[in-house]
């Protein structure tokens, strides 16, 4: 049997399958490319992890140790630094409190701006963000004067209101986006059916924005987490978090301490890792800021 | 149970005038349809009657009581919304007993409420399915039975089968109706489609540019329009309506739209306009003694095999239903009657003018 233009049928499949599987090669060669560029961006955090383990002699050596015999020396070494629970308290209390403060205020915000959309509201969106238009550092200075005037430097009440109204219009923004991906009809339902407003509120639309919620929640967590600017300027030794310390260490006693930098590092983005690894989707539906959800 | 009536209601936003001054009784037991095409105001009035929109003017009593400044939810009305709204993640029977719980109805009365709403509705084998599972119109029905399981004093539905695909429609429509005659309760129903306020009205509230233009039971509203835009607005297609195409002179009418003149009886010296149903229009291939010889400019099938035909006359278009038959030989010319008791007459402002016409 032969098809019109000469060649026999029994040639076809592998012609066809010469070009599956050449996408299988192309597909393949696309996936190592990707895992090489992550494992690159994966590289510095490789290096810290390592480090904790290792001697200062071995984390120095050039070219770089791979196998060695791990010890827990550091770990040991860094946790008998008596400021080592403090500044772990403080990154903790500091990010954790602010960012559920934050929280609770962007929802009710989100929910007036979706709900009953103020005179200027695309104005006030704006606005919001626009603390974001300009670099941290150049607001610095502002607010190390007013931190002065308020006797806020080096303290918590201080740090959590400026790590609130840095978490805030974020939240806002995706909260906004999820609030109004839930039909107005159901708080209309709520109302007509005898609910009041914060029945709507809380138990009508909340339970349908929570993924809304638990991504807010990280990328802020994130941002405070990681933030060292302003707790190194506003802060204090009662307030610094592990950012600060980590900054501070290098310059200990003259000479960078390698292994304590390495071991708190390390132990400074576990925490982190473990919390984006277990809420990575809602990481990517926050981008999206709730906008896939394919609903009236 | 009680009436619903509005005293001068009006709703603005900004210069555009959705509901203007409008005054009616909806009265008990009775299923009153808001009936007309998009933007006419109706969606807002019935929002304005169950308190999520506030009247620029005017008042809603709620049997006898005024109710303007009362929150929503202390109005004890139910409402229906166009989108389906459900508690997801539960079970139908939670969805219905959800508010229940919360009005503080005791858990017999609750159990006995939800059996009797979800028999009406037909979705009792639903009920321990998570809504979830449900297509739009089944939620729509646990929505309904919600509301209807509530007991409120007054109903109300805006638009609750658009969203619906069109084989659940006639389902949810027969559910619906069901559900009005076990009922009996005061009801008000907003839709933009004049077949399913033919068949789920009492009476049908005409709205357009914010008045209600008619209120009548459905087959008033079609054998007697008020004025040119209920004739136009039902009926598929609407009435015709012939302007300066005849001449009344001492209580008699000539057109060359009749072969013959007829008599008038009523105060129809303002008349200007000739109204007549496509569906009323008798249109023959072979002239016969009182026909008269018109136009054919085109032709189309239109539902159930009828042939929609347009034709002229002396200038003036208008559309004629013939049986698809008859309506194939038609080509280029046509006889047609119109019946001079199917013939309506309006004056220059578009209004009805009650007069009869009758053959010599």
């Amino acid at each position: 049997m032969t098809t019109p233009d000469g060649t026999s049928s029994a040639d076809l499949p592998s012609v066809r399958l010469g070009e599956a599987s050449q996408r299988d090669r192309r597909w393949t060669l696309a996936s190592l490319f990707s895992w090489v560029v992550a494992l690159i961006f994966f590289a510095p955090i490789a290096w810290i992890a390592m480090s904790a383990f290792k001697t200062t002699g071995q984390i120095l050596s050039v070219p770089p140790l791979f196998i060695f015999q791990p010890t827990l020396e550091n770990f040991t070494e860094m946790f008998q630094d008596p400021k080592i629970p403090k500044f772990f308290f403080n990154s903790v209390l500091l990010s954790v409190g602010s960012v559920l403060i934050a929280i609770a205020v962007s929802f009710l915000a989100a929910y007036s701006f979706s709900r009953f959309k103020p005179p200027g509201t695309d104005f006030l969106m704006f606005l919001l963000l626009s603390t974001r238009f300009v670099p941290a550092a150049a607001f610095v200075i502002p607010f190390f004067q007013l931190f002065g005037i308020l006797n806020f430097r080096n303290t918590y009440v201080g740090l959590i209101i400026f790590y609130v109204m840095f978490s805030v219009p974020f939240s806002v923004w995706i909260l906004k986006g999820f609030i109004d991906g839930v039909s107005q009809r159901f708080d209309e339902t709520g109302l007509v059916n005898g609910a009041s407003r914060a029945h709507v509120i809380f138990r009508v639309v909340l339970p349908q924005v929570k993924p809304g919620l638990v991504a807010a929640f990280v990328f802020n967590i994130i941002f405070v987490w990681n933030e060292f600017l302003f707790n190194f300027q506003l802060g204090g030794t009662d307030t610094n978090s592990i950012p600060v310390a980590l900054f501070t260490a290098l310059y200990q006693g003259g000479a960078v301490n390698w292994t304590y930098v390495s071991a708190l590092g390390t132990a400074y983005v576990l925490p982190l890792a473990v919390l984006i690894y277990f809420f990575q989707k809602y990481l990517l539906v926050g981008m999206t800021f709730g906008t896939v959800r394919g609903e009236v | 149970m009680s009436d619903v009536e509005i005293i001068g209601l009006s709703k603005d936003f900004g210069s555009f005038v959705a509901v203007e001054s409008v005054s009616t009784i909806f009265r008990e037991g009775t299923v009153t349809v808001l009936l007309g095409p998009s933007g006419c105001g109706k969606t807002t009035l019935m929002r304005m009657i169950v308190g999520l929109e506030k009247p620029t003017a005017g008042q809603v009593l709620i049997g006898g009581e005024d109710v303007t400044r009362v929150a929503t939810s202390k109005r004890r009305m139910g409402m229906v919304f166009q989108y389906p709204v459900v508690y997801r993640g539960t079970s139908v029977a939670r969805n219905l007993e959800l508010p229940l719980i919360a009005d503080k109805v005791s858990k017999g009365e609750r159990k006995k409420r939800i059996d009797e709403v979800a028999e009406i509705l037909g979705i009792t084998d639903l009920l321990q399915v998570n809504v979830d599972k449900l297509d739009n119109a089944g939620r729509q029905k646990v929505a309904v039975a919600r509301e209807v399981a509530r007991k409120p004093e007054v109903l109300l539905f805006d638009e609750p089968i658009t969203n619906v695909d069109l084989t659940s429609k006639l389902e949810l429509k027969r559910a619906l109706k069901s559900v009005f005659q076990e009922l009996r309760q005061t009801i008000i129903y907003v839709t933009h489609d004049q077949t399913e306020a033919m068949s789920l009205a009492d009476d049908i509230a005409l709205m357009n540019d914010g008045k209600i233009v008619q209120l009548a039971p459905p087959h008033v509203l079609y054998h007697e329009p008020a004025d040119v835009f209920a004739g136009w607005f039902l009926g598929n297609p609407g009435m015709n309506f012939l302007r300066d195409s005849f001449v009344i002179e001492q209580g008699v009418l000539t057109s060359p739209f009749l072969s013959a003149p007829v008599r008038v009886f009523g105060d129809a010296g303002r008349a200007v306009v000739l109204g007549i149903r496509p569906e009323h229009i008798g249109a023959s291939v072979e002239p016969n003694s009182n026909s008269v010889e018109v136009a054919v400019t085109s032709r189309s099938i239109s539902i159930g095999g009828q042939a929609l035909l347009e034709l002229e006359l002396d200038g003036h278009g208008f559309k004629a239903v013939v049986d698809h038959g008859s309506g194939k030989k038609m080509t280029d010319r046509a006889w047609i009657t119109l019946p001079p008791s199917k013939i309506f007459l309006f004056d220059s402002d578009g209004r009805a003018i009650v007069a009869t016409l009758s053959g010599a």
